[in-house]
C-alpha cells in the first residue's frame, strides 16, 4: 500500500527551475531513497508533499489526502525535518520543545525524553547562541517527538558531526525496523546506501531512475582492476586478450600497467583461466556503488552538454 | 480561531520591542502634559494678539494650543505618537509572518496539525492587540498626569494657602474657605497665605479680592473696551521697557511680571515708557499676578471625553496603517519585500500628511494620505469624525482578512 504518492507532479518556478512531470510512490514500510545535488528539486518536491505548495500540475497526496487541502490532518502522522534549521531564536531550547508538544497535542513526554536522550540533547540554554549541530538535533527530537508514522527528512545528517550522523543513521534503521516509512533526500551516497530499499534520482527537476538498492548491490557483472607485473605482461595481455575481444575491456593505464575488465558473474572461471598466463601484481573488485550510478547520469548528461557547447564553437 | 500557543511563543517573542515602544510613548504624552503651562501660554496669547503680523502666521494652530488637548493634538497625536507607533507596527508586522517565512522558522508552526488560517489569524490577533494594549497604556499614564500635574480630573477641595492660612487663624479649612475675610482681617494669615502661594502680599491681597468676587458671583467692573485697548497698549509698552532694563525677552517677562516689582530701576522704566501713574501701573500688574493664580485655582481645562476620543482615533489609525504592514507581510516571502511596501507606503503617508501642513500649495497631499483621516483638531474642536473613524476601521478589517486569506492560498518556501 503506497503511503506517499506523487502523481505528475509539475512546478515550473521559470527559467528551467522546479519540478516536471515527478511521480512516484513510496510504500508502507519503505525506506526511499530522494538523491540529487543541490537545486534538482528535491526541496520543491517536499514542500509539496508537506503542502506548503500547491502543484501546477498533477498531486501529491499522504495516507490517500490531498496535501494541500488536508495539510493540517496529515501533519499528525507526518514528522518534517527541513533542510534549513531555523529556530525562533527568541526561546530556549526546552521552551521550544514544549511550544512544539502542545502545538501537536502530546501530553505524554516519554518519547521525547527518550530522543533527547538518545541524541545527547542538552536544551536548556537560548536558541540564539546554539551551534549548528545542536540546532539540528533539537529539530530532529521535535520532528519525531510524537512518533510520527511517516518520516519526511530533507538532508538531514548535514551539520552533524560524524558520531552524531552515525546515531542519525542507526536511528533510521531502527524506525525502519518498526515499520516507519520514511522518504529520505540526500546528496549524501553513503546515508542513502546504508537505509534505502528504492531509491530515484532526479536531476533537472525530472526524475531519471528510480531502482530497487538491492539490484545495484548484486549487480551480475563486476568490474575488476589488474595490475601486471611487467610492461612485457602488459603489452602481451593486450595483444592476445584486449584485441581480440576476449574479454570487455574497458579502460588501461599504459603507464601503470594496470587494465579494467568487466565481466559477468559466469564468466569469472575463463577470467581466471587467462589471467593464469600472466605474472601479476594484484587483482582486485571495483565495487559498483551508488555514487558510479549516479554520476552515469549526470556524466552523461554533462558531455552531452559539452559537446554542444564544443560543436557551437 | 486562534491558537493560544502560537500566541504565547510570538509574546514571548516580541514583547520587548513593544515594551520599549510603549514606555517611549507614554513619556512622551506624559511630558507634553506636565509642561503644559496655561498661564505661559494664555500670557504669549495675549502678546501675540497684540502683534497682528505673528498673529496671522500662528492663526488657528495658537487658538488650539490653549488647552492641554489642543496641544497634545498639535504635537504628540500629530507627529511623535503617530511616528513612534507606526515604526512599532512596520517592524512588529514583519517580523510576525515575512520574516519568520524568510528565515524559515514557520516551518515548525506549519508542520504541525494546525491549520495556516489559524496560525496567520493569531499573528494578526497579536499585532491588533499590541497597538490596542499601547493606547490604553498611553491613556492611562496621560489621565494619571493630568490628575497628577494639574488636578485635571479631580480639583483638590481646599488650596494650599487657605490650608496654611487657617492653621494660622486655627481655624478649620472648611471655615477659612467660606470666609476669606477673616485672612484678610489677620496680617499673619496673609502673609503665610501669601507665602503658601509663593506670591507678595498685595497681590495675594487682590487675588483675596478676586477670589471673594467671584464666589459672590459679582462680575467684575467691566473697562470701556477702547480705554482698555489704550491702556494695554501703554502697559505693553511698560513691559519692554522693563525687559530691555531687566535684559530678558518680554515674552518672559510677561508670564512673569513679579520681576518688574522686584526691581526698582525696571519699574521706574517701565512707567516712563509706559506713561501712566505709577499706582496705576502697579495695581494692572498685581491684577494680571492675580488673575493668573485665579487661573491656577481652575485647575486646566481638561475633557476625558474628548482625550478618550483623541486615542480611540490615534488606535484606529495605526490599526488601519498596521493592516497595510500586515498584508505586504502575508503577500511576500522575503522581507525585503514586505517591507518596501509594508513600510514605504505607511511612511509615505506620513510624509504627505506633514507636507499638506507646511503650505496651502502642497494642501493638495492630504487627498492621498490615510492620516488625514486622523484630525485632532476635528476631535477637540468640535468637527466631524466619527465618518473617518468608521473608513479607518472598514479599512483595517478589510486589509487584514486579504492578508489572511493571501497567506492561506500561496505558495510557502518552507
Amino acid at each position: 500500500m503506497s503511503v506517499l504518492q506523487i502523481e505528475h507532479l509539475t512546478k515550473d518556478y521559470g527559467s528551467g527551475r522546479g519540478v516536471f512531470d515527478v511521480s512516484f510512490e513510496v510504500n508502507q514500510g519503505e525506506v526511499f531513497g530522494f538523491l540529487g545535488p543541490n537545486g534538482a528539486g528535491k526541496t520543491t518536491t517536499i514542500r509539496h508533499i508537506m503542502g506548503f505548495s500547491r502543484p501546477q500540475h498533477g498531486t501529491t497526496s499522504v495516507n490517500g489526502l490531498d496535501s494541500w487541502k488536508d495539510h493540517y490532518i496529515i501533519h499528525k502522522d507526518v514528522g518534517y525535518l527541513p533542510g534549513e534549521i531555523a529556530l525562533p531564536e527568541a526561546l530556549t531550547g526546552t521552551q521550544f520543545i514544549s511550544m512544539m508538544a502542545e502545538l501537536r497535542h502530546i501530553t505524554d513526554m516519554t518519547h521525547t525524553d527518550y530522543l533527547i536522550e538518545k541524541f545527547a540533547l542538552e536544551p536548556s540554554g537560548g536558541l540564539k547562541r546554539m551551534s549548528l549541530g545542536m540546532k539540528r538535533t533539537l529539530a530532529i527530537v521535535t520532528a519525531f517527538m510524537h512518533d510520527p508514522q511517516i518520516l519526511v527528512l530533507d538532508e538531514p545528517t548535514s551539520g552533524l558531526d560524524p558520531m552524531m550522523q552515525d546515531i542519525f543513521i542507526g536511528f533510521l534503521n531502527e524506525e525502519k525496523a518498526r515499520g516507519k516509512t520514511i522518504l529520505l533526500s540526500s546528496h549524501i551516497f553513503s546515508e542513502v546506501d546504508a537505509t534505502c530499499d528504492r531509491i530515484a534520482i532526479i536531476k533537472d527537476g525530472r526524475l531519471v531512475s528510480t531502482f530497487v538498492a538491492d539490484d545495484l548491490r548484486h549487480n551480475e557483472s563486476k568490474t575488476f582492476k589488474i595490475e601486471f607485473a611487467s610492461k612485457e605482461d602488459f603489452e602481451r595481455f593486450r595483444t592476445e586478450v584486449e584485441y581480440p575481444q576476449k574479454l570487455n575491456v574497458i579502460s588501461v593505464k599504459r603507464h601503470r600497467n594496470q587494465a579494467r575488465v568487466l565481466i559477468d558473474d559466469k564468466d569469472v572461471n575463463s577470467l581466471i583461466a587467462i589471467l593464469s598466463d600472466y605474472h601479476l601484481n594484484f587483482f582486485t573488485e571495483i565495487k559498483f556503488t551508488l555514487e558510479d550510478y549516479f554520476m552515469k547520469f549526470y556524466d552523461e548528461n554533462q558531455s552531452v552538454e559539452e559537446g554542444v557547447e564544443n560543436a557551437a564553437h | 480561531m486562534f491558537s493560544k500557543t502560537i500566541f504565547k511563543q510570538t509574546l514571548k517573542s516580541n514583547w520587548k520591542l513593544w515594551a520599549v515602544f510603549t514606555g517611549i510613548m507614554a513619556v512622551m504624552s506624559a511630558l507634553v502634559i506636565a509642561v503644559f503651562d496655561r498661564k505661559m501660554i494664555s500670557s504669549m496669547m495675549n502678546m501675540v494678539k497684540n502683534m497682528p503680523g505673528i498673529a496671522d502666521i500662528i492663526g488657528d494652530r495658537m487658538d488650539s494650543m490653549t488647552s492641554v488637548l489642543g496641544l497634545l493634538g498639535q504635537s504628540f497625536y500629530s507627529l511623535q505618537g503617530i511616528i513612534l507607533g507606526l515604526i512599532f507596527v512596520i517592524m512588529t508586522a514583519n517580523s510576525l509572518v515575512a520574516s519568520q517565512v524568510d528565515k524559515g522558522s514557520m516551518a515548525y508552526l506549519l508542520s504541525t496539525p494546525i491549520k495556516r488560517s489559524k496560525v496567520v489569524r493569531t499573528q494578526a490577533l497579536y499585532l491588533i492587540s499590541s497597538v490596542l494594549c499601547m493606547f490604553l497604556i498611553v491613556t492611562s499614564v496621560g489621565l494619571v498626569t493630568v490628575q497628577v500635574a494639574h488636578h485635571g480630573l479631580w480639583a483638590e477641595e481646599y488650596t494650599a494657602d487657605v490650608k496654611a492660612a487657617a492653621q494660622v487663624l486655627d481655624l478649620s479649612d472648611e471655615t477659612v474657605a467660606g470666609d476669606l475675610t477673616l485672612i484678610l482681617a489677620d496680617d499673619d494669615a496673609v502673609t503665610s497665605g501669601a507665602e503658601a502661594r509663593g506670591i507678595d502680599k498685595d497681590v495675594y491681597t487682590t487675588y483675596l479680592g478676586l477670589k471673594m468676587a467671584e464666589n459672590a458671583g459679582v462680575e467684575q467692573p467691566g473697562i470701556p473696551a477702547d480705554q482698555m485697548e489704550k491702556i494695554q497698549a501703554s502697559f505693553m509698552a511698560g513691559i519692554t521697557a522693563a525687559a530691555e532694563v531687566l535684559d530678558v525677552d518680554a515674552s518672559d517677562l510677561a508670564t512673569d511680571m513679579g520681576k518688574i516689582k522686584n526691581s526698582d530701576a525696571a519699574m521706574t522704566a517701565a512707567v516712563d515708557a509706559s506713561g501712566l501713574p505709577k499706582e496705576l501701573f502697579v495695581t494692572i500688574v498685581n491684577g494680571q499676578l492675580a488673575n493668573d493664580e485665579l487661573t491656577l485655582d481652575q485647575g486646566i481645562e481638561f475633557s476625558v471625553k474628548d482625550y478618550l476620543l483623541l486615542n480611540l482615533g490615534a488606535f484606529l489609525l495605526l490599526f488601519a496603517l498596521s493592516s497595510i504592514s500586515f498584508l505586504f507581510s502575508c503577500v511576500f516571502n522575503l522581507s525585503k519585500n514586505s517591507l518596501m511596501l509594508g513600510a514605504g507606503i505607511p511612511i509615505a503617508f506620513f510624509l504627505f500628511q506633514i507636507m499638506s501642513q507646511v503650505g496651502s500649495s502642497l494642501e493638495d497631499f492630504k487627498y492621498v494620505s490615510l492620516n488625514t483621516l486622523f484630525a485632532p483638531g476635528d476631535i477637540t474642536g468640535g468637527g466631524t469624525f466619527w465618518p473617518q473613524f468608521a473608513v479607518l476601521a472598514a479599512l483595517g478589517v478589510v486589509l487584514y482578512t486579504v492578508g489572511v486569506e493571501v497567506f492561506k492560498e500561496k505558495d510557502l518556501p518552507l
